[in-house]
């Protein structure tokens, strides 16, 4: 049982910069990012549900997808993770200009993620409404894409807020939440690339 | 009645110090002010009258359908509105007043009751709000437009699909799920970090209100039930409108995946206005019975536990659709455990009154009617349970008994209930008891007129949706007498709002805590000040009203000139850190407009999923962009590090 307090609580020598689980907004960034990979797992959870229909997978004479384009992108979504980590110390250590830079790499990157995207989605080599199948596959993927959607735009807002000057000491627990963000974004691919591009290759 | 200041140490504000507090934490006035709100309290009760208002519209088209069934070969409604009009009842009832009403009242009360300041995430709870009032408005757009949603309120598909459900009517309810979607999951969120980090210090795990451990249970539920139905409203729409196959058997698609993705959420939906309404009378029962509440441990177990199970109920849903025996063994055995929850709870609250000293107000009278009401809806729930039975009485009028016993009994009392209860913390007047009793026995009798019926009507072989029936079915009389209950109800929600019309403006002057009761949200004025405590109160027990005394210790050191709140530890609500709230903004109603214009384009054209965006983001930029302070405030910013 936790003790009673006595005495009046002076909290006045509290920080109000924190970082990680101390911080309000890390709890919220957390809970979105349960939200979307919940969302992301039952996408998949569809996926396969669907399989269960045909003998083939892909049905007919679909082609299996291409591997090419998806691997580059896979490759650099998870490098993705080096700027970020370094957005993260750079937060941690209240430095704007690192903060700044790695955020304006992470922007540029996550540009490029989405741009191959598109040719990711065309390497499917179905159309979503084809069947079944091509519906799924690209129902699992632009799931993703909208989280990557979401991430490229709060990497440029950053920077644009580090960069025009009206980032506060506060800006920088946010920045490192975004950091936070990023890897599971990257992270949640993994799964999502195995089942599209590879399990029709195995099952 | 105790007053607000008697629980706090004299002189530790000034009338200057707390005028410069309630300038801080209030809202603008006026219409600007209104529609940047961000005030836990102003959110919530905007929320809480808007989710009120779709009941009386769903009620009206409850009393639509009990018209039409009062007697045989009726022809008031023809099929067409029929359709339309149960569709809008179920859709109205669960989307737009069941969930919503129950998140709306926990953003009013939570905060109160950890003793902080505002909701974790302000901003996002005014977005939520707009959100759902987006997609209320839109639905009902649609029905007045003769585009109101047909298919019923679970849409099943292949009838919902492209081929047999032409137009845009099921296109118009899969839309307005996804707002109302996004309002209960940004709800979720930031309830859940409110409870997590904002307790007041003192305010450990196992002293929090079992209403806030309520809420706490549910919005977790919410974090994973909605994202399914959100996905599933998503494909539908997707199949309607750019031609997509995940539920068109013809080519490879399931109309079963809709239904396991529908249930998913759907069963845990029920325990989503469940669960928050047994915390209600978890926290109202030891203040009518003038004792603590027994078994406050296993309680929360239950809640606990009933939040885990809710998430094993889904396929009782779909017994009928052939599925495998195992699944069937499996999903009847998790049904028929969900009673032993709810059991211990029900032996908790009937062991309190026993050994209290009942107080019959208003408010028990409800959590005593919703006690019946809920074990006679709990006990066809058993039955239903039951592969053979439920294959029985699957989509027959038996279900539909069931559901309104469960729905009305375990979410529409204690709803009541806290209604009348928190009515007095929420405008400082208490609601008229004569009215009250009036309002309560009518609805008490009214159910039970309306639903009991029903099950003989299901056994005798009346199934749900028939928008009349033949003479020679012998349905007549028992449909006559539900219809006579249904108006019995319609009077007591007349007499309700004519309650709450007449108490706002004569009601007797209800003072901080005109029940005598023990949680926090007692220990401010009614209604509270903006600021909700000018100390945060520190928590000893878990009884805090009903223990502290005029010289119990209070926070103090928060700054009065800025929206500061105290973030505390997880497990033991250890002062922390401090964190600045941000202050009223347009931008939420903006960024909601912009979610409008893209899903509502969305029903027409996939290129709203396109032009939307364009919108979205310049808004959420607003949001975003840190305005420039003046140098005093920038040295403020920097100091408190």
């Amino acid at each position: 049982m936790t003790p009673r307090q006595t005495g009046n609580v002076d909290v006045s020598g509290l920080p109000s910069v924190v970082f990680g689980q101390r911080a309000l907004l890390w709890w919220g960034t957390l809970g979105f990012a349960l939200i979307e990979g919940f969302s992301l797992v039952l996408t998949i959870a569809s996926y396969l549900y669907l399989r269960q229909n045909e003998f083939d997978w892909p049905p007919g004479r679909t082609p299996n997808p291409d591997l090419l384009i998806p691997t580059v992108n896979t490759v650099l979504l998870l490098a993705m993770i080096v700027p970020m980590h370094a957005v993260d110390r750079a937060a941690k250590a209240f430095d704007g200009r690192g903060v700044r830079r790695n955020f304006a790499i992470a922007t540029v990157m996550g540009a490029v993620v989405m741009t191959l995207r598109w040719w990711e989605l065309l390497a499917l080599n179905v159309r979503w409404d084809t069947h079944a199948y091509g519906s799924a596959a690209w129902a699992v993927v632009l799931m993703h894409s909208t989280l990557v959607i979401v991430d490229v735009f709060e990497s440029a807002t950053f920077c644009a807020i580090f960069r025009h000057g009206t980032a506060e000491r506060k800006h920088y627990p946010d920045a490192s939440d975004a950091a936070g963000y990023q890897y599971f974004l990257s992270l949640a691919w993994i799964p999502v690339y195995v089942v599209v591009f590879w399990l029709p290759r195995i099952l | 009645m105790a007053s607000t200041e008697a629980h706090l140490p004299a002189g530790l504000l000034s009338p200057a110090e707390r005028e410069l507090l309630h300038q801080t934490w209030s809202d603008r006035p006026g219409f600007w002010g209104w529609v940047t709100a961000v005030d836990h309290k102003s959110v919530a009760k905007r929320y809480i009258f808007t989710a009120f208002l779709f009941f009386i519209l769903g009620g009206l088209e409850a009393a639509a359908i009990r018209a039409q069934l009062a007697r045989p070969e009726n022809h008031l409604l023809d099929p067409d509105q029929y359709n339309q009009i149960f569709t809008m009842h179920g859709t109205t009832m669960m989307f737009l007043f069941g969930v919503p009403v129950q998140l709306a009242m926990a953003i009013y009360l939570v905060p109160l009751m950890v003793g902080t300041r505002n909701i974790s995430f302000p901003r996002l709870n005014a977005l939520g709000y707009w959100t759902y009032l987006i997609g209320g408005l839109f639905l009902y757009s649609g029905f007045i437009l003769n585009t109101g949603p047909d298919a019923g309120w679970f849409s099943y598909v292949p009838l919902a699909g492209p081929q047999f459900s032409a137009g845009k009517r099921v296109d118009v309810w899969a839309q307005t799920v996804t707002f109302t979607e996004i309002a209960a999951l940004i709800a979720a969120v930031e309830l859940i970090v409110t409870i997590l980090k904002q307790r007041a210090p003192g305010m450990s795990l196992n002293r929090i209100p079992v209403y806030v451990w309520a809420v706490l249970v549910t919005s977790f539920v919410v974090l994973f039930a909605m994202p399914s139905v959100a996905l599933a409203s998503m494909m539908l729409a997707m199949d309607r409108l750019v031609g997509s196959h995940f539920f068109n058997p013809a080519e490879g698609g399931d109309p079963l995946l809709w239904q396991h993705l529908y249930w998913f959420f759907g069963h845990p939906e029920v325990y989503i206005m469940f669960i928050p309404a047994a915390g209600f009378v978890s926290d109202i029962i030891p203040v009518f019975a003038r004792r603590k509440m027994f078994g406050h441990t296993a309680l929360v177990l239950s809640l606990v536990a009933t939040g885990f199970v809710s998430f094993g109920l889904w396929v009782h849903h779909m017994f009928t659709t052939g599925l495998p025996q195992l699944g069937q063994s499996f999903f009847t055995g998790a049904s028929l455990m969900i009673a032993i929850p709810s059991g211990v709870q029900v032996f908790c609250w009937i062991a309190t009154l026993w050994a209290g000293r009942p107080r019959f107000a208003t408010p028990l009278l409800f959590v005593i009617g919703f006690i019946v009401l809920f074990v006679c809806g709990g006990i066809t729930g058993v039955m239903v349970a039951s592969v053979p039975f439920d294959q029985q009485a699957h989509d027959t009028y038996f279900i539909v008994a069931h559901l309104h016993y469960v729905q009305v009994g375990a979410f529409v009392f204690p709803l009541f209930a806290a209604i009348y209860f928190w009515f007095p913390k929420m405008t400082g007047r208490l609601l008229s008891e004569r009215l009250g009793k009036w309002n309560f026995w009518l609805f008490f009798i009214g159910v039970n007129v309306t639903f009991f019926p029903q099950h003989f009507l299901g056994l005798m072989g009346m199934t749900r949706r028939v928008y009349t029936y033949l003479p020679e079915t012998g349905w007549g009389p028992l449909n006559l007498l539900s219809s006579v209950g249904a108006a019995m109800i319609g009077v007591s929600v007349l007499v309700f709002i004519a309650n709450v019309f007449l108490s706002l403006r004569e009601g007797v002057p209800a003072g901080d805590d005109p029940w005598g009761a023990h949680t926090l949200e007692w220990a401010t004025a009614s209604p509270p000040p903006p600021f909700n405590f000018a100390h945060l109160p520190v928590v000893g027990g878990l009884y805090p009203n009903w223990e502290r005394g005029a010289d119990a210790p209070v926070v103090t050191g928060l700054g009065n000139s800025h929206r500061e709140v105290l973030a505390t530890t997880v497990m033991d609500a250890v002062p922390d850190a401090i964190q600045t709230h941000p202050g009223p903004s347009v931008a939420p109603l903006l960024v909601a407009l912009a979610i409008g214009v893209t899903f509502i384009t969305g029903v027409f054209t996939p290129w709203g999923f396109v032009v939307g965006p364009v919108l979205l983001f310049p808004t959420m930029l607003m949001w975003l962009w840190p305005r420039r302070k003046p140098a005093a405030e920038r040295a403020w910013c920097e100091e408190r590090v």
